[in-house]
C-alpha cells in the first residue's frame, strides 16, 4: 500500500507545479454556472418559488456542486492514458513492474485530482457565495459525513472511467463508450436533481451511477438528513465492491490479449 | 487567382478525402464513432425536455427551435472538425515545432495545417444536425439555410479557434487558454442567447462569435432578413481575414524544433 501512496505523492507534487494549467481551466467552470445561472434564474419566476421541492437558490447550489466534482475531478489518466497504453502495447511497461496496473493509475489520478478537486470547490463556493449569498440550512457540523460521501463518489466515478478504459483491451477505441457515461453523467447527474425527472424514471436513476456519484452528495450538502446519508453510503459502498471485482476480472481476462512486437 | 483557389480548394477536398480513407481502415470503429457521436449528442434532448416541462419558453424559443439551435451547434463543430481539425490542435503544432513539415509544402501553409488531420465522429454531429432539421424544423428553404449556415459557422469556429491557437506564437499558456475559449464558444452556442443579458450578450457577438455562428442564423430560419444574412456572411469573411492575418504574424516568431517527422 506504501507504494501506492508514494505514486500518489508524487504525482501530487508534480502537479503542484502546475497551478496555473487548473487555474485557467476555471473559465469553462466558471461559464458553464453562469449558464445555469442564466437558465434558472430565468425559468423561477421568483425566489420563493419550489420546482420539485427545491428553492432557486437550492437548484443552483445543487448545479455548483455538481460542476464542481465533475470539473475538479475530470483529467485524461484514467481515460486517454490507459486506452492508450493498451492500444500502443506500453501497458507491457507495467506489467513487469513491482505494482499492480490498475493500483498505480488510481494512485496516479488521484494525485492528479487532488488540488485540482480543492481548488474547483474553493472556486465555487466562492462563486456561489457571490451570486447566491451562501446556501440556506447548510451546517458546517455536517462535514465529517460529507468527506466519505465526496471521496467515494469521486472514487465510484474513477473506477467506471477505469473500468470504460479497460474495454480497450476488445475494441480498439473506447472513447465512444466514454462520452454516452460523461454525457449521462452531465445530462442526467449534473444539470438536475433526481426528483425533477419523471417519476417512472427516478428508481431507474436512483440505480444508475448517478445516484452515488453526483446527486447522493449533492443532495446531502443541500438537505443533509441521517435517513439519506445511511442510503448513499450503503449504495456507494455496494458500487465500489461490485466495480473493484468487475475491474479485476476484466483486466485479468483483457491483460491475457495483449501482444506486443519488440520495440 | 480564381484559379489559384480553385487549385487550393482541390487540395483541401483531398487532403479531407485521404483522412477520411484513413480513419476508415478501421471500419468498425469508424462506424461506431459516428453512432456514438449521435446518440451522444441526443442525450441533450432529454435536458431540453425537462426544461420545457418548466416552461414551455427559454430565452424567447420553443422546443423546436432550441432543438435547431441544438442542430446547428453539433453541425458546425461537425463541420470545423471533419475538414479543419487541426486548427483545434494548433497550440500543439506551435509550441512543440510541428509545423516544419508544413512551411515547405508549395500551398498555403495555413490550409495545408488545418487540413492535415479529420476527425470521424464530427461527421456524427453533422448527421445529427440534419436528423434534427428533418424531424423538428424541415422546408427545402431551411434545408438550403442550414446547409449555408453550417459552413460559415464552421468557418467562424474554425478561424476562432485559429486565432486563439495562435496566441501560442506569443504566449506560453496560450494553449490552455485557447481550449477554454473554444469550449465557452461551442457551450454557449446550445444554449438560447435570450438567457444572456447586458455585457454577456455583447461579448457573444464580439469576442466570442457565437452569435454569428448560431443564433443570427437561427434567428435568419425562422424570419428572413436580407441585411442579417449580409452581416453573417460579412462577419464570416472578416474573421477569416483576421484568422489568416495573426497567423501568418504569429509564423514570423516560429522557431523549429528541429523535431524530424513525417506527413504520412
Amino acid at each position: 500500500m506504501r507504494k501506492y501512496f508514494y505514486i500518489y505523492k508524487a504525482t501530487l507534487l508534480e502537479k503542484l507545479q502546475y497551478i496555473m494549467n487548473t487555474l485557467l481551466g476555471f473559465i469553462s467552470f466558471f461559464v458553464m454556472l453562469f449558464i445555469f445561472f442564466n437558465l434558472w434564474n430565468y425559468i423561477y419566476a421568483d425566489a420563493t418559488q419550489l420546482i420539485s421541492g427545491y428553492t432557486k437558490t437550492q437548484m443552483i447550489w445543487y448545479v455548483i456542486i455538481t460542476e464542481t466534482l465533475w470539473f475538479g475531478t475530470t483529467n485524461r489518466t484514467l481515460t486517454n492514458q490507459v486506452s492508450q497504453d493498451i492500444k500502443s502495447g506500453s501497458i507491457a511497461y507495467g506489467l513487469n513492474k513491482p505494482y499492480n496496473y490498475i493500483y498505480f493509475i488510481i494512485a496516479k489520478h488521484f494525485g492528479e485530482i487532488t488540488f485540482q478537486f480543492f481548488l474547483f470547490l474553493i472556486a465555487g463556493t466562492v462563486i456561489g457565495v457571490g451570486f447566491l449569498g451562501g446556501l440556506p440550512g447548510f451546517n458546517l457540523m455536517y462535514l465529517p459525513f460529507y468527506i466519505p460521501v465526496f471521496f467515494l463518489g469521486i472514487l465510484i466515478n474513477s473506477l467506471i472511467r477505469l473500468l470504460i478504459s479497460i474495454f480497450s483491451f476488445w475494441m480498439e477505441d473506447s472513447g465512444s463508450l466514454h462520452w454516452i457515461y460523461n454525457k449521462l453523467i452531465i445530462v442526467v447527474g449534473t444539470l438536475f436533481p433526481v426528483e425533477i425527472f419523471p417519476l417512472w424514471l427516478q428508481p431507474v436513476i436512483r440505480f444508475s451511477p448517478i445516484f452515488v456519484v453526483t446527486y447522493g452528495p449533492a443532495k446531502l450538502v443541500i438537505d443533509f438528513s441521517i435517513e439519506q446519508l445511511f442510503k448513499v453510503l450503503a449504495a456507494q459502498t455496494a458500487y465500489v465492491i461490485g466495480l473493484v471485482c468487475l475491474l479485476a476480472y476484466f483486466y485479468q481476462r483483457g491483460v491475457k490479449k495483449v501482444n506486443v512486437n519488440g520495440g | 487567382m480564381l484559379t489559384e483557389a480553385r487549385n487550393q480548394l482541390k487540395v483541401i477536398l483531398l487532403s479531407v478525402k485521404y483522412n477520411i480513407m484513413r480513419e476508415m481502415t478501421n471500419r468498425t470503429t469508424f462506424l461506431t464513432n459516428i453512432f456514438f457521436m449521435i446518440l451522444n449528442n441526443s442525450t441533450f434532448i432529454i435536458q431540453w425536455l425537462i426544461l420545457f416541462r418548466l416552461k414551455n419558453n427559454v430565452g424567447g424559443y420553443g422546443f423546436n427551435e432550441v432543438m435547431t439551435l441544438w442542430g446547428f451547434g453539433a453541425s458546425t463543430f461537425g463541420v470545423a472538425h471533419i475538414f479543419f481539425r487541426k486548427a483545434f490542435e494548433l497550440p500543439d503544432l506551435i509550441i512543440n515545432g510541428k509545423l516544419d513539415a508544413f512551411l515547405v509544402q508549395p500551398k498555403s501553409v495555413l490550409l495545408g495545417v488545418i487540413t492535415s488531420a479529420t476527425s470521424t465522429s464530427a461527421i456524427g454531429d453533422v448527421i445529427y444536425g440534419y436528423i434534427i432539421l428533418v424531424v423538428f424544423n424541415f422546408s427545402i428553404s431551411n434545408l438550403f439555410f442550414f446547409t449555408l449556415f453550417t459552413i460559415t459557422g464552421g468557418v467562424i469556429l474554425t478561424a476562432f479557434a485559429v486565432i486563439t491557437g495562435s496566441l501560442s506564437f506569443w504566449l506560453v499558456k496560450a494553449d490552455i487558454l485557447s481550449n477554454n475559449l473554444i469550449s465557452v464558444m461551442v457551450s454557449v452556442s446550445t444554449y438560447p442567447d435570450g438567457i444572456f443579458k447586458g455585457f454577456v450578450r455583447l461579448l457573444l457577438y464580439t469576442v466570442i462569435p457565437t452569435g454569428f455562428a448560431v443564433y443570427l442564423p437561427v434567428r435568419l430560419m425562422i424570419r428572413f432578413r436580407l441585411e442579417v444574412l449580409l452581416g453573417v456572411l460579412g462577419f464570416t469573411a472578416a474573421i477569416c481575414g483576421l484568422a489568416v492575418l495573426v497567423f501568418y504574424k504569429g509564423l514570423k516568431r516560429y522557431s523549429s524544433s528541429s523535431l524530424m517527422s513525417a506527413r504520412i
